[in-house]
């Protein structure tokens, strides 16, 4: 039968339980705003006192509420999600650059040396208009210049955003592998190792937004970390990644080998910055420079090709408008204007032979024709048409880009959300808690208090 | 379901970030009274948009053309009234010297009036526009009649591009106005005229008055020919300018925001953000812990 100290001793065990309960309702309130902080809930369970019943409370140590599924999930939305975005900012500045308003201008450069064409043949004689021909070209070849620096430089930059993204990838990985070892450590002392396992999280779920992860646990409960379909943390080892170039100058993902050398694994990369970079990079700006080459070199090339039918008002005939080389390849950066005719005025071609100088302006009117004749994209499209058609693919790339943005964070939202759901804390909840623990406690005193009180009658009784 | 402080946070924080960017994007288009300020906000309308301003573009340069062109033929028209003129007076001289009364001295002063007509018909023919001399062909900068009426021009036309599917010759043919590219010498018909005259031949006077006529027809003609360019060039100028305003239209149907739906969609926005606003902070204040 329990005595007066039993009761002594479960107000003690009590006492000792509460106030764990409120440290952990502390540490809760304390963390309610850090990130990748899990909520923990502190185990009380019955002690039991060998045979016999009535025994007090013991802390049993923390639950750390996590759900792997929701986790995994997390850890996937935010990979889509980030690549979405990379690959929007991208092209944000892809479409700030064909921005005709704020832009360079392409379009408007094009269209006016055409117009010099047209002036041209209304006054062949003038130095002015043949002056202004040259200017036109000019123009135009600057914009088709700054347009085409301004994409390849594009590529370089994300390919240096790349190099970074890899990096922070293999860092990650190492101190998720040193974090493995220190959980590991932690159990074998018998520790709490929540706080290292939210760091994990954490670092996992940063991962994810950087490259598309996946975890899962092993057969001897090890955390393996995947990245791009292939495992980068096993137990307390990483490996690491690199980036390598193909032939045409696309980015290739590699993971090393232990014995040297890398395989690769870029046709398993579906998420994370890394994934963004890479659409943008290799696909999208690769599409947007190839039209704009394309469409350079047809407009250069038509108008060379009249142009050298021509005569200059020195006499002198097939000459070209243009230097652009014999395929498309970088032409929109590489176009210059021709030194045939750079600072020679007079060896504009407006007239169509050497008898019809100075007035002729056959030749004039024909180049300013090829502003109505489809010379662009394999003789489909005329100039104006095929740069619209630009715009066009531009600006339904960035706005079906933004859409995936958005349906991407919305998506990653409601599972944050799922997760905050989970695991966060809710201080409602923690500010209930506080009082269930403070009264408990406060009870628990009060219970000392009265087997005091008890005792004293006793003795008082005994004692007289 | 489990509601945690963070998921409150994250509620309003988004709410307020998709309802700003909305409503900074339609205080833009209120503000610029344009639709389309990037490719995104509508690609086939920006495709549309860069289409048109080409076409603006070209239209733009066609009516320059136009204009530029337009002084010379006007010049040459009155050039040729002129010359027309003359060679009427040079008509009458002839006439006036088949009255059988006169005699050689005065059919010399005759002559020499209708020296003086030649020499100014010389000069008529010389003369120079802004794109060089008006009745030279393509030999612009070459003086096309000499003083012994020799042409050293050609017949090239002037072409350029005002729209028409095949390109227009705007410049009025010296040639065929005063040499025998057009059927008659005129220069030589006043030669006849005014040798007949100095040699007080009646006869060769009487015979030198066809040439004279056919002479001042040939110029006529050249003049209704630049009649008709002129013609031509107001006909494409008003087609021109019809495209003009067409494309501005459209430009303007394409591209520019509606005043009234934008300032309405605005003036939503603004409420509905400042509503927002309201309730996340009604929402952040309902924390427990203030009650306890």
């Amino acid at each position: 039968m329990a005595g007066l100290n039993n009761l002594l001793n479960v107000a003690r065990d009590a006492l000792t339980a509460q106030s764990y309960g409120l440290n952990v309702t502390g540490q809760n309130i304390a963390n309610a705003s850090t990130p990748g902080y899990v909520r923990r809930v502190a185990l009380l369970e019955t002690q039991n006192l060998g045979t016999q019943s009535g025994g007090g409370v013991r802390a049993a140590g923390l639950d750390r509420v996590t759900n792997d599924y929701i986790e995994r999930r997390e850890n996937q939305a935010t990979g889509t999600a980030s690549a979405a975005t990379a690959r929007d900012q991208t092209l944000a500045s892809v479409e700030a650059l064909f921005n005709d308003g704020a832009g360079t201008g392409l379009g408007s450069a094009l269209n006016d040396v055409f117009a010099s064409f047209s002036a041209l043949a209304s006054n062949p004689n003038d130095t002015t208009t043949r002056a202004n021909v040259l200017a036109a070209a000019g123009a135009f070849v600057d914009r088709a210049n700054q347009t085409g620096n301004a994409l390849s430089q594009m590529q370089i930059d994300l390919m240096q955003q790349a190099q970074d993204t890899i990096s922070q990838v293999n860092q990650r990985a190492q101190e998720i592998a040193k974090l493995d070892m220190q959980i590991a450590q932690a159990t074998m002392q018998g520790d709490d190792a929540s706080d290292l396992k939210d760091q994990r999280t954490q670092k996992i779920l940063n991962m994810s937004g950087l490259i598309n992860t996946h975890t899962f646990t092993d057969g001897s409960g090890n955390t393996v970390v995947q990245v791009a379909g292939t495992t980068i943390v096993d137990g307390q080892h990483a490996r690491s990644l690199s980036l390598d170039r193909n032939a045409d100058g696309s980015l290739k993902l590699l993971v090393d080998q232990p014995g040297g050398g890398g395989s690769e694994i870029t046709q398993f990369l579906t998420g994370g910055k890394l994934a963004g970079i890479k659409d943008a990079r290799d696909k999208d700006l690769f599409d947007v420079s190839q039209k704009l080459n394309t469409l350079v070199f047809d407009v250069a090339s038509a108008i060379n090709t009249q142009h050298a039918l021509g005569t200059g008002s020195d006499g002198g005939t097939g000459r070209n408008l243009f230097d652009v080389g014999a395929t498309a390849t970088n032409a929109a950066r590489d176009v210059r204007v021709s030194v045939d005719v750079f600072d020679h005025p007079d060896r504009i071609a407006a007239a169509s032979n050497a008898f019809s100088l100075p007035g002729g302006s056959d030749n004039a009117v024909a180049l300013s024709k090829i502003f109505d004749t489809q010379i662009a994209f394999g003789n489909t499209k005329t100039a104006a048409s095929a740069y619209g058609d630009i715009i066009g693919s531009i600006g339904s790339t960035r706005a079906s880009s933004q859409r995936d943005v958005e349906t991407q964070n919305a998506i990653l939202s409601q599972v944050q959300s799922m997760h905050q759901s989970q695991s966060g804390v809710s201080l409602d909840e923690e500010m209930v808690n506080l009082t269930k623990f403070q009264n408990a406690y406060q009870a628990a005193s009060k219970m000392i208090g009265v087997a005091d009180q008890l005792m004293q009658t006793l003795l008082n009784t005994v004692g007289r | 379901m489990r509601v945690t402080e963070q998921m409150r946070y994250d509620g309003v924080a988004n709410n307020l970030s998709q309802l700003s960017s909305r409503q900074a994007k339609a205080a833009q288009e209120a503000q610029s009274g344009v639709r389309v300020n990037l490719p995104s906000d509508d690609p086939i309308a920006a495709a549309q948009l860069a289409r048109l301003a080409a076409s603006q573009s070209q239209v733009a340069a066609r009516r320059s053309t136009i204009s530029a062109v337009r002084g010379d033929a006007e010049l040459a028209e009155s050039s040729l009234q002129q010359a027309s003129d003359l060679m009427a007076g040079a008509k009458d001289l002839a006439m006036q010297a088949g009255n059988g009364s006169l005699g050689a001295g005065e059919r010399a002063t005759l002559a020499r009036q209708v020296k003086d007509i030649r020499d100014q018909l010389i000069g008529i023919a010389n003369t120079k526009g802004t794109s060089g001399y008006l009745f030279a062909g393509s030999a612009t900068e070459t003086l096309p009649f000499s003083t012994s009426g020799a042409f050293n021009g050609n017949d090239d036309a002037h072409v350029v591009d005002i729209g028409n599917s095949t390109p227009s010759a705007v410049n009025a043919s010296g040639a065929k106005a005063f040499t025998t590219a057009g059927g008659r010498d005129v220069f030589g018909d006043l030669d006849a005229l005014y040798n007949a005259l100095n040699s007080n031949d009646t006869t060769a006077i009487a015979a030198s008055l066809d040439g004279i006529d056919r002479s001042r027809s040939q110029i006529t003609n050249a003049q209704t020919a630049v009649g008709i360019t002129l013609n031509k060039l107001d006909a494409s100028d008003s087609v021109q300018s019809a495209i003009d305003l067409q494309n501005s239209k459209s430009i303007s149907d394409v591209g520019a925001a509606d005043p009234a739906k934008a300032y309405s969609t605005l003036v939503q926005l603004n409420n509905a953000l400042q509503q927002s606003v309201t309730v996340g902070k009604s929402i952040l204040d309902l924390a427990a812990f203030k009650q306890f």
